[in-house]
């Protein structure tokens, strides 16, 4: 049994197919990326995993449970946290609070506390200090630059003690040395046990961090395996460059 | 105690701005509810502060009905334009327990807040299904099917409306038992407003008005955070209710059930600064200040209206997020007045 599981997903917008019987799984303590041109679907499942939207049809399984009907805040705090495309902060909080938020409360006495506790505030530090913006711990949200934020969401998916960590292009917009720090803590998180599932454009930063690597077009997962298999197969080359 | 306990917590915290004690915000609030609580005693050596007396009293309730608004309306960021229902059914409830049932309003009112609050949890179950527009219509049409039933009910006086006995004290101290009731209603409404600010319930609160999805996925449950805050902003708007129904000793749906009502506390809490502590209770003062200002200058004119808003319309030019939410952006709202 696999850690996540996708089973027969499938979405349609419209007449739009997005998602088209999709299958594939993510092993525990994997790096698996999800790569595939743009309209391959890609984000929707991210969505469709993290509760955001409902299949039409299939499952989604984490750890052996479905997950599938199951609300966003469920399902993170059943151990998947994500970032976004474009990144989302909250920017009228600060730095500190965009954190804070994603740590759990439990009943409805927990609702009334500080909100920031003290163990919340050093992880939360710590954190910063993980992805190196402690500086900006108390700086408004919207005043950050996208690099900045993009560090802070990363940052913030760690509050929620995560099982699997979905990144969606964590590369997007960073500049070459930030993207170097971004995988150095990615492999290193990875090698404390933590599992990522990461949809990425960049190349250098797939083949050389991920395995396995899932391939969607138009919806449906054309291929998979490890990275040089991937960057050999004939359909994987068509998908994205087109027939030629 | 746990209240206490987690006030402590959050002053400890190392490095949070604004958990160093603020002695001039102390100072100024310990005093300033000094005064007032003693202020009424100068009725009886002149006699002649009823009126005063009035407009503070009138004040009051409308700073407990803001801050209690900001909650949904503020932190939430789901404008409420229905908000004035609460204030009818904690009016009605407390009159109806009068006038069949001889008990006092000012012993019926927490029952009648927490009925407001029962009637915020359900309504809010339905209507916080909707975002944007869409919840503020929601809210507005909530005012008139309980107008219509009001209307319609006879038990309640109907159209008609109901008439409460009237209480029978000296003229000196008549005004003692609203004023007392209401200061005491703004002081816990802003307490709890300011409690929530800076819980984790109010750090939810303010993540789902700045991006509701966003705040979904950090784990919050957005449905349960925002039935919860409708509740809660009911409470003392339903007291509040219950105690100028009282006042007025005379109960009519046309008189609690309109859209303009629900609309002051709307526009005083942005003219204050919408989800900030203070914010409410500024716009409070200033609006209704403005206003009897207006009235005694220009009648009960249309003019007075006109000119209210033009007041509002030059306020928030030049402090687009209200005299404390934009003060406080360019760090130049005064200590006193920093209750974050």
């Amino acid at each position: 049994m696999a850690f996540l599981e996708i089973q027969d997903l499938t979405k349609s917008f419209g007449g739009i197919q997005a998602v088209d019987h999709c299958t594939f799984s993510v092993e525990q303590g994997s790096i698996t990326a999800l790569i595939g041109p743009n309209g391959a679907g890609k984000t929707t499942v991210f969505n469709l995993i993290t509760g955001l939207i409902k299949p039409d049809s299939g499952k989604v399984l984490f750890e052996g449970r479905e997950i599938t009907a199951k609300k966003p805040n469920q399902i993170t705090r059943a151990g998947i946290s994500r970032t976004f495309q474009i990144s989302r902060d909250l920017g009228e909080m600060t730095v500190l609070e965009n954190l804070v938020v994603q740590s759990p409360t439990r009943g409805f006495l927990d609702l009334f506390q500080g909100s920031i506790l003290n163990h919340e505030y050093e992880k939360a530090m710590e954190l910063l200090d993980f992805v190196g913006i402690t500086r900006l711990a108390h700086e408004k949200a919207k005043k950050l630059s996208y690099g900045q934020k993009k560090l802070m969401e990363f940052a913030a998916v760690l509050m929620t003690e995560p099982k699997l960590v979905m990144l969606d292009e964590p590369a997007g917009g960073v500049n070459p040395a930030l993207l170097e720090d971004i995988v150095a803590r990615i492999e290193l998180l990875n090698s404390r046990g933590l599992t990522f599932l990461i949809v990425e454009h960049n190349m250098d930063v797939v083949m050389n961090l991920c395995s396995p690597v899932v391939v969607m077009a138009y919806g449906k997962v054309i291929a998979q395996g490890k990275p040089q298999e991937i960057q050999a197969n004939p359909i994987v080359l068509e998908a994205y460059l087109g027939e030629g | 105690m746990s209240a206490a306990a987690n006030a402590k917590t959050e002053l400890q915290s190392p490095g949070l701005p604004g958990s160093a004690s603020k002695p001039a915000r102390k100072w100024f609030l310990a005093a300033l509810l000094i005064a007032l609580l003693l202020f009424p005693l100068t009725n009886l050596v002149s006699g002649s502060m009823n009126y005063v007396l009035f407009m503070m009293l009138y004040i009051f309730m409308y700073i407990a009905m803001a801050s209690s608004w900001n909650i949904i309306g503020g932190y939430t960021g789901y404008t409420s334009l229905g908000h004035n229902v609460f204030f009818a059914i904690g009016a009605y409830f407390s009159g109806v327990m009068l006038v069949y049932f001889k008990i006092s309003p000012y012993l019926t009112a927490p029952l009648a807040g927490l009925l407001a609050m029962g009637v915020g949890l359900l309504v809010g179950v339905i209507s916080l299904r909707t975002r944007g527009p869409a919840f503020i219509i929601s809210t507005v049409a909530m005012i008139l099917l309980v107008k219509i039933t009001f209307d319609n009910w006879d038990y309640i006086g109907g159209s008609n409306g109901l008439s409460l006995p009237i209480p029978d004290l000296d003229v000196t101290i008549s005004k003692f038992p609203p004023y007392y009731a209401m200061l005491l209603l703004a002081v816990g409404a802003v307490y709890l407003s300011y409690r929530i600010r800076h819980s984790k319930f109010g750090l939810g609160l303010r993540a789902i008005s700045q991006d509701e999805t966003k705040a979904e996925v950090a784990g919050i449950n957005t449905n349960y955070y925002k039935i919860l805050a409708f509740a809660i902003s009911a409470l003392f708007v339903g007291m509040a209710g219950s105690i100028w129904g009282y006042y007025l000793t005379y109960l009519r749906p046309n008189i609690f059930l309109t859209v303009l009502m629900a609309a002051q506390l709307v526009l005083m809490t942005l003219l204050g600064g919408k989800g900030t502590v203070a914010g409410p209770v500024v716009g409070a003062v200033v609006f209704i200040l403005a206003n009897e200002f207006f009235v005694s200058q220009l009648g009960f004119t249309e003019l007075n209206i006109v000119a209210t808003g033009v007041l509002m319309i030059v306020v928030l030019l030049f402090f687009p997020e209200g005299i404390v939410g934009t003060l406080k952006e360019r760090g130049k709202l005064p200590q006193f007045l920093d209750w974050e």
